[in-house]
């Protein structure tokens, strides 16, 4: 004979509707937070492949706060870079009216002083500082990049600035360094637009005694002056490109990080609560026909 | 010797009233635990004619030969092995489930992570105060979570000991208990009430027992047991009426030792034997921890050495410790961190040694050690959560078993409440008949 035992029947009731509870609580937190996962046990490849994306969600935001700041930087230099153009095309036209036969001295030294005005901007600009306080043209000086030294300047820099990362393992540059703006080769060596301002001021003021052939040799000199910095800006304007495409490349990044997120640890909310819904369905059934079974004992029909 | 009617219906009704006392005792501990149902055994008592009395009716009634219970060793057994792998399970589950807790909700993944993206901040502009602060806290909030951790480590280490001495000084309780009762079994009437009261504590003891560890046990003809506790080699707690003592050390590592009266063994299952693989693995990881711990001490302060601070000088250790708990951050000023290299001067924005630092830390990559510690733990958990689900769907259908098998069904009592009702009133009757037959010889002279 069976014996079907009170105890066992009570016992195994219990436990059912217990598993049931359970299961509906685990859907309701699932829905309650949006995450499948509550602790990494509940699937652990999963909880560590959201671990790398956290961590490469976070990184990639200092990437896009360090990008901002290579941005700033750099338009910064572009807007810099302008005023340099302007100045170096107001110095050869200033040049080239100094260089007409039908000057004076006096007025030659006038456009000589303007020219020393002009040089001593040029400065200013190649000293102006990024967004950080830091020389925009000094490669990786804490202070100024150029230091007076009349005629010319002095650079005080160093030859390059430092690489930013800014995602993916790419990097940019997100300065110029003072000599790649500034100087240039000439058939006579080396020379930057310091000294070659400097020296126009001075002979200028001087009355120009060369009769207009140094002015002539400073034109064609300001002209190598003016495509240098013409260069720097189109490199300025190709880095800022740069920027861009990797700031569009981190978004679309970011989508795909979060898409993952949302497909590995993310509940799908219309399937949990479809679960849900049968398992409380399941449970008040059980619940409700072990209510039933319990109240079937031989002792309420015994009078 | 004759038959006697009257005596016979006696018998009868003492039988019933017997098998309505043992029923009412069987429902009234329907829910009691570890009660087995009791069935009485009733046997009908009769004599053989003596010699030249063959024909003669010598029937004596009935009488209660035996109180059964109704236990089956095996099934019992089985509950008791089942409960043990359990308890084991269970025990070890719930110790990795604190150590992952203790590693996951400590926040020490997270922390990491800040602490690299600190340094790569840094590199957007090496001298910037506000960003040496920065690494600095988060160095420091690294440390501290690191701390956190080990305390929780700790924490779960302590709680699982505390579990295993109330454990071990449980099983000194149940052994001496069994062994008294082994002492009261002996002097037990066989087939008595008092007999199987004494074996429903006796199972009741050995199964309370062997959810601490897992026992052998074997049983004398008069019910008492003899139980050896442990495994490599298995020693005697209990035997006949004496006791042995168990003890738990916990050993260096926090893992914990067990001896018998001084003889080392190695307890399997139970609560116990859970308490010791979770304490080994709780070991492992700590030690882990600390590797890491050590690991990015050694990694971040190897690469400040060999670069300058902001002042130019040579940089010092940012970690002190070698641990995870005694990991600390000695250095107090940002501008200690050697982002330039040896060479560079004093304000040098050069990030070379930070570049060296962040490639070291790359390599070493803390991220990625705890991401790996963590899954191995949580994916033990994982493992052993199904495990201890089938342990214990394993377990409790042996319980159902054995239930099904000795548990009280109340319904059956029912309808023997209503039999031995109707055995008594029919023994009654009986006496009836016994009273009017005597009836009607005293009328006879009339």
């Amino acid at each position: 004979m069976i014996n079907l035992s009170t105890g066992a029947f009570y016992e195994r009731g219990t436990r059912q509707i217990g598993v049931l509870r359970s299961r509906a609580e685990t859907l309701q937190n699932q829905i309650g937070t949006g995450e499948r996962l509550e602790r990494s046990s509940d699937d652990p490849v999963a909880a560590a492949r959201l671990r790398m994306l956290e961590r490469s969600e976070r990184l990639t935001e200092i990437d896009s706060r360090n990008s901002d700041m290579a941005q700033a930087d750099l338009e910064l230099a572009d807007q810099t870079l302008r005023s340099v153009a302007d100045i170096v095309i107001r110095v050869r036209e200033l040049a080239v009216r100094a260089s007409a036969a039908t000057m004076k001295d006096d007025q030659r030294a006038a456009i000589g002083s303007e020219i020393d005005g002009l040089r001593s901007n040029l400065l200013l600009l190649a000293n102006s500082r990024n967004v950080s306080g830091h020389a925009l043209f000094g490669g990786q000086a804490t202070g100024a990049a150029y230091v007076d030294a009349a005629p010319g300047a002095t650079y005080i820099g160093t030859p390059s600035a430092d690489a930013l990362e800014i995602g993916d393992g790419q990097t940019v540059l997100p300065g110029v360094a003072g000599p790649e703006l500034f100087e240039f080769d000439t058939s006579t060596g080396p020379t930057d637009l310091f000294n070659v301002f400097g020296n126009l001021a001075d002979t200028l003021r001087a009355g120009d005694p060369a009769g207009g052939a140094f002015v002539q040799d400073s034109l064609s000199l300001l002209d190598s002056g003016l495509e240098k910095i013409t260069t720097a800006q189109t490199v300025v304007g190709s880095r800022l490109n740069w920027i861009d495409l990797m700031a569009e490349r981190r978004a679309d990044m970011g989508e795909r990080v979060a898409n993952e997120q949302a497909n590995v640890g993310g509940a799908d909310i219309a399937v949990t609560i479809a679960r849900l819904q049968e398992t409380l369905t399941v449970l008040e059934a059980s619940q409700s026909s072990f209510v039933r079974l319990s109240n079937l004992s031989l002792f309420s029909i015994l009078r | 010797m004759a038959s006697d009617l009257l005596s016979i219906a006696v018998s009868g009704a003492r039988a019933a009233r017997g098998a309505l006392d043992v029923t009412a005792q069987n429902i009234a501990n329907a829910s009691s635990e570890g009660y087995v149902r009791r069935s009485l055994r009733i046997s009908e008592v009769a004599a053989s004619g003596g010699a030249g009395r063959v024909g003669d009716i010598s029937l004596s009634g009935a009488r209660i030969v035996e109180i059964r219970r109704n236990a089956d060793s095996f099934a019992q057994a089985e509950v008791r092995r089942t409960g043990s792998d359990l308890a084991r399970a269970s025990t070890e589950l719930a110790g990795l489930r604190n150590v992952e807790s203790g590693i996951e909700q400590s926040g020490l993944y997270s922390s990491i992570v800040e602490f690299e993206a600190s340094l790569q901040q840094l590199a957007g502009d090496p001298t910037d105060p506000s960003r040496r602060a920065q690494v600095l806290a988060e160095a420091t909030t690294l440390a501290n979570k690191f701390n956190i951790t080990a305390a929780s480590l700790d924490a779960v280490g302590a709680g699982l000991q505390f579990e295993a001495q109330a454990a071990t000084a449980d099983i000194n309780l149940v052994a001496g208990e069994l062994s008294r009762i082994n002492l009261r079994l002996s002097r037990a009437g066989a087939g008595s009430s008092d007999r199987a009261a004494l074996l429903d504590q006796r199972d009741q003891m050995l199964e309370r027992l062997s959810t601490h560890a897992a026992i052998s046990a074997s049983f004398a003809a008069d019910g008492g047991v003899a139980v050896s506790i442990g495994a490599n080699p298995p020693r005697s707690l209990v035997s006949g009426g004496a006791a042995g003592t168990f003890t738990t050390t916990i050993i260096g590592d926090g893992t914990l030792q067990f001896d018998v009266d001084g003889q080392p063994t190695e307890v399997s299952g139970g609560a116990l034997g859970g308490a010791q693989a979770a304490l080994r693995e709780a070991s492992t990881i700590r030690s882990r921890l600390d590797a890491l711990a050590a690991g990015i001490a050694g990694t971040v302060n190897g690469v400040q050495a060999n670069g300058a601070a902001l002042d130019g000088n040579a940089g010092q250790h940012i970690f002190s410790g070698s641990t995870a708990a005694d990991l600390t951050v000695i250095m107090r000023d940002g501008a200690g961190i050697a982002t330039a290299p040896a060479t560079a001067g004093a304000g040098s924005r050069d990030p070379r040694n930070l570049v060296d630092l962040r490639a070291a830390l790359n390599t070493f990559a803390p991220a990625a050690g705890l991401s790996s510690l963590l899954f191995d733990v949580s994916s033990k958990v994982a493992g052993r959560t199904l495990t201890q689900s089938a342990l214990a769907t394993i377990a409790s259908s042996a319980r159902v078993t054995l239930e099904q098998q000795s548990g009280v069904d109340l319904d059956a009592e029912a309808a023997n409440l209503i039999r031995f009702q109707q055995a008594f009133q029919a023994s009654g009757r009986a006496m009836q008949t016994a009273s009017d037959i005597f009836d009607t010889l005293l009328g006879i002279g009339r």
